[in-house]
């Protein structure tokens, strides 16, 4: 029972069916086996005999699997339309995390250092924290969503080209976007916070920025494919 | 005697797809929608769990329409996704089970799709019965 089930899960998984869908469809047809078991053993029939008539009338694999795979509507997103999701989806995510990190830069401008001619200054205090958590999300926003666009590919089955575009694109960004800022033009007013695209001073050291950036999102992604491909020899 | 169909300077085959794909265009429900209008029916009349939906199919149609029982839970999910029916998990005797229910759309969608089901029903009786003017459905 329990290798019908995992061919099935994995049938429907390669096939695009939306994770979700087939967790509770592997999860109700085991109840339904259980159901049709007790209701066999209730009729006279003995364990093995009832559980043997009982997968029988739940269905062959490939007729389960078909009924699922068939219906349009149960199929994932990033399996009917892989270049919106693993291309355009990591762009826009890096993009919201990084408004996010520079409206801290700039709140954290305003609040603690109103007057000064620029946010990146000795800090004490609450302010350490404050300005930490955008540096933080500034600096592992790229490698963040990495992982998760890995952890989408990983449980839909996907092909290991997606979830590398959407790395390769996600370094790129991240080692080429520049913080700037703009000093207050009136005096004690609060100045701007803006980011830009370029190499910076080195390209030397962006380029490897950005591999490094890739080498750490790729590779718990490649580890677990090498591992899958191991146990499936 | 010649029919309308075999005047025409098409291959059977072809002709079989022809017709075929318009009958589906024309009236999915009568050929691809008979677990759904089951399922939203007894729906309709309480909540119910995949084991309880299935048995109840079995014993109203007499056993006569039968087949691996899983497969109506990918129904049931489809419901859900468009709306028509709502899933809710509880705990009975000790086990989780999902729970699935009517919606006001899952409602609409019987209405309608009995509607087609009473009319295509009453075409083929009537044709079967050697009637000739059927009601174009």
């Amino acid at each position: 029972m329990r290798r019908l089930f995992d061919e099935l899960r994995e049938r429907l998984l390669r096939a695009g069916v939306v994770p979700q869908h087939v967790r509770r469809y592997l999860a109700e047809l085991s109840d339904h086996l259980a159901d049709l078991t007790a209701e066999e053993e209730h009729a006279g029939r003995g364990r093995k005999e009832a559980e043997a008539v009982a997968l029988v009338r739940v269905g062959r694999l490939d007729e389960l699997a078909g009924a699922m795979i068939e219906r349009p509507e149960l199929q994932s997103w990033s399996r009917r339309a892989p270049w919106t999701v693993f291309g355009l989806g990591p762009i826009l995510s890096l993009g919201i995390l990084y408004f996010v990190a520079c409206l801290i830069l700039w709140s954290g401008w305003r609040i603690f250092l109103p007057g000064s001619e620029k946010p990146f200054v000795r800090l004490d205090g609450f302010a350490v924290l404050y300005f930490g958590v955008g540096r933080l999300l500034y600096y592992s926003a790229p490698i963040l969503i990495g992982w998760g666009f890995a952890v989408v590919a990983a449980r839909q089955r996907l092909r290991v080209m997606w979830p590398i575009l959407s790395m390769v694109l996600l370094a790129w960004i991240g080692c080429v976007t520049r913080v700037r800022t703009i000093g207050p033009v009136v005096p004690g007013d609060v100045g701007g916070v803006s980011m830009g695209f370029g190499f910076g001073p080195s390209t030397g050291e962006t380029l490897i920025y950005g591999a490094v950036m890739l080498s750490l999102m790729a590779a718990p992604y490649l580890v677990w494919q090498w591992h899958r491909a191991r146990l499936a020899v | 005697m010649v029919s309308e169909v075999d005047r025409l300077a098409i291959p059977r085959t072809v002709r079989y797809c022809y017709l075929t794909k318009m009958a589906r265009a024309t009236n999915p429900s009568f050929l691809n929608g008979v677990p759904e209008l089951l399922v939203l029916r007894l729906l309709e009349e309480q909540e119910m769990y995949g084991y309880e939906l299935v048995q109840a199919i079995r014993s109203r149609t007499g056993e006569v329409i039968t087949a691996g029982e899983g497969v109506v839970y990918p129904v049931l999910h489809a419901l859900e996704r468009e709306g028509a029916v709502r899933s809710k998990r509880r705990a009975v005797s000790g086990r989780s089970r999902v729970y699935y229910s009517l919606t006001p759309a899952g409602m609409r969608r019987l209405e309608e799709m009995s509607g087609v089901w009473t009319r295509v029903a009453d075409a083929v009786q009537g044709m079967l019965k050697g009637g000739q003017d059927a009601e174009a459905v």
